[in-house]
């Protein structure tokens, strides 16, 4: 209400002359281009509520009512005012001197412009919202175009693709918040069977905290290549961040140095949230060495540490946007959790689908998250490598008893031609334990292999720096596959019927067979965008009709 | 991953009867290469080509769309155009995109031979 009558304020403007004809009204109350000041009507002037409920125009002259807007008026030798009235809400008047002839206004006139005020009243107050939703429109899109960028320095600078590391098992997960957070993480080649690790966090979100990760990379790389020992690492990227560090940011940061043969791992710790390593045993050792966050102050020195990476051990390295996402109560995910899970003797992907699986549970459904998650695991190869993986099984099946979504599995394609063969394959893997008709499993796998190629291509235009998002949920009732692509701003293509005998003409072009098989390949299916995303949702029921009757 | 699996088509001339190429591995946009040099090598003078899906893997839109390339050229050359070994599964999507219509599909390979040798205009 009240914005509504700011706006109204600004919009009620003093005739040029005072003085107009019943045939020509002064239409300066809602006229832009005119220059005199305009005319404030204080939200609580009583005059409003009198013109919101006047039917038709009120005489000035003899009015009795303690407003200053009225005084205004009449200073300007306004004599009839006509509200325009839009749903019971007075936005804006049109304001009359007194008749060239003299006269007083007739009542023809009245009617006239009780008239002319009843249909523009509507007609102002849909420009008003027009002008408001253009407003609007602008600074969002300028908002998403700084994300958008913000989004694109931040996956240039991560990783392509993880180090092959023979006889380990390296996954991670990287999600960027809707306004996109500092994350990153990094594998550095560091020759002679040894790998560098980072992951960290700048402070502050969008452009800023890109940058200053795109620097804090490259500072690393460099330093990382020339000196061994990580807290000495540390050290030299803490003194080059320093004098061109903005004020307030800062940046936490954990590096690690891995000898593949022995499993040693020496590390050194700026302030960045503290790495488990879980052994086959179930026990979680926490991997903390002391140090101040980077780019705060020169000179520090950072506290090294090491531990060894046994057969079946895998250590956790994640960010705050897990340990510190908030349930709808405002409760915190958890250290605890974290840990607990790190303890549950899984390994690489399927310790990071149970983190996030055990996320989704507790933030809840509709959850906007709030912060970049990020996740690194690296598991030694070996040990109780079976038993490991049985007991991811135990932990998603007791996950789902409660009835509501669970989530298979969830990862990233890079957009490359091919990709979508994996996505199939995984997604293929992740529904194994719901037992599916091979031949309604055939047709899932072409439906999401279609879905991938159409995001990668159209939403993403094969930009490898782009990544699809596959998530895989299922409920006691369905099974759904959301395929999203950043391509929010691109129409989606209608899914009519190919037609085959003009293809064959030449008419059409050979192709355009995806989205036709798409649909018919699922029992429903269902697209969404928002300004930057697009998202496929294709949908099995897991209940009713035995398989194959299911299309007809 | 990335990649996944590769293509091939080998030519075959049944006893001077049609040439018959068999597939293996995936039908994609990217095998189009594999399938005209395929092609070619069966030449414009045969009066049917024999596609052997028995060792396809995996076929997607871009793969139809490369056989609907293939059959206005067998239609150009007023070849016919066979298929045998497809899975229900690429079955289904055959009947789906009505190429059942246009390529004529058999279960195995001596019924394809059998229908490659009656005339064309004894064709339903």
């Amino acid at each position: 209400m009240s914005a509504r009558l700011r706006s109204l304020a600004g919009r009620l403007r003093r005739p040029e002359r005072a003085e107009a004809t019943a045939s020509e009204p002064e239409l300066a109350a809602t006229a832009p281009e005119a220059e005199s000041p305009p005319l404030d009507i204080a939200p609580n002037d009583p005059i409003i509520g009198l013109f919101e409920s006047a039917e038709g125009p009120v005489d000035l002259d003899g009015l009795e009512l303690d407003s200053p807007a009225l005084e205004q008026l009449r200073a300007a030798g306004i004599k009839l005012a006509v509200p325009l009235v839009s749903q019971g809400e007075l936005i804006g008047v049109l304001n009359l001197g007194p008749r060239l002839s003299e006269q007083d206004y007739s009542s023809d006139d009245r009617k006239l412009l009780a008239n002319l005020a009843a249909q523009a009243a509507p007609a102002v107050r849909v420009g008003q919202l027009v002008r408001e939703q253009e407003a609007e429109a602008r600074s969002r899109e300028r908002i998403e175009q700084e994300l958008a960028v913000a989004q694109l320095i931040q996956q240039n600078f991560l990783p392509k693709q993880l180090p092959d590391l023979p006889g380990w098992q390296v996954a991670a997960f990287y999600r960027p918040a809707r306004e996109v957070g500092g994350d990153f993480y990094d594998f550095i080649e560091l020759g002679e069977g040894r790998l560098g690790i980072v992951i960290g966090d700048v402070t502050d979100k969008g452009v800023p905290a890109a940058m200053v990760m795109a620097a804090t990379r490259s500072v690393l790389r460099a330093s990382a290549q020339r000196l061994e020992a990580p807290g000495e690492v540390l050290a030299r990227v803490n003194d080059q961040l320093c004098p061109d560090m903005p004020d307030k940011m800062f940046v936490t940061c954990f590096y690690a140095v891995l000898e593949r043969e022995s499993g040693r791992l020496r590390f050194a710790n700026a302030g960045h949230d503290v790495p488990y390593l879980g052994t086959p045993a179930g026990e979680v050792e926490e991997l903390r060495a002391r140090g101040m966050p980077l780019g705060l102050m020169p000179g520090m020195i950072y506290e090294e540490k090491e531990a060894t990476l046994g057969p079946g051990d895998t250590a956790l390295l994640y960010s705050d946007g897990l340990a510190e996402a908030h349930d709808p109560e405002r409760e915190m995910f958890g250290f605890p959790r974290v840990k607990g899970l790190t303890g549950s003797r899984q390994t690489g992907h399927d310790l990071i689908d149970s983190l996030l699986t055990e996320l989704d549970r507790f933030t809840g459904p509709g959850w906007e998250q709030e912060d970049d998650i990020t996740l690194v695991t690296l598991s030694r190869s070996g040990g109780a490598a079976m038993a490991a993986s049985t007991h991811a099984t135990e932990l998603a099946s007791a996950v789902s008893s409660n009835g509501a979504d669970r989530t298979l599995t969830e990862f990233e394609v890079a957009s490359a031609e091919g990709n979508e063969r994996g996505a199939m394959e995984r997604v293929a893997a992740a529904v194994a334990e719901l037992g599916l008709p091979a031949s309604r499993l055939e047709r899932l796998k072409t439906a999401v292999a279609e879905a991938t190629m159409n995001a990668m291509e159209h939403g993403n235009g094969y930009r490898p720096e782009l990544a699809v998002t596959v998530r895989v949920l299922a409920s006691e009732e369905a099974l759904r596959v959301r395929i999203t692509d950043h391509g929010g701003d691109q129409p989606i293509p209608a899914a009519g019927t190919p037609d085959l005998e003009a293809k064959l003409a030449g008419e059409q072009k050979p192709r355009g067979w995806g989205l036709f098989l798409i649909e018919q390949m699922v029992d429903e299916m269902r697209v969404s965008s928002d300004e930057s995303h697009h998202t496929v949702e294709l949908g099995l029921n897991l209940r009713g009709d035995e398989d194959g009757d299911w299309r007809d | 991953m990335a990649g996944g699996t590769t293509t091939t088509m080998d030519v075959r001339r049944v006893s001077e009867g049609p040439s018959v190429i068999d597939i293996g591995g995936d039908v994609t946009a990217a095998s189009e290469d594999v399938l005209m040099d395929a092609y070619a090598q069966v030449g414009e003078g045969a009066r049917a080509v024999i596609l052997n899906f028995s060792g396809l893997e995996y076929m997607n839109s871009g793969g139809i769309g490369l056989l609907v390339t293939l059959l206005v050229r067998t239609n150009r050359q007023r070849q016919r155009l066979l298929a045998f070994g497809l899975t229900d599964h690429y079955r289904e999507i055959f009947e789906l995109t009505r190429l059942d219509e246009a390529v004529e599909i058999h279960a195995n390979e001596s019924d394809a031979l059998a229908a490659a040798g009656v005339p064309i205009g004894g064709r339903a």
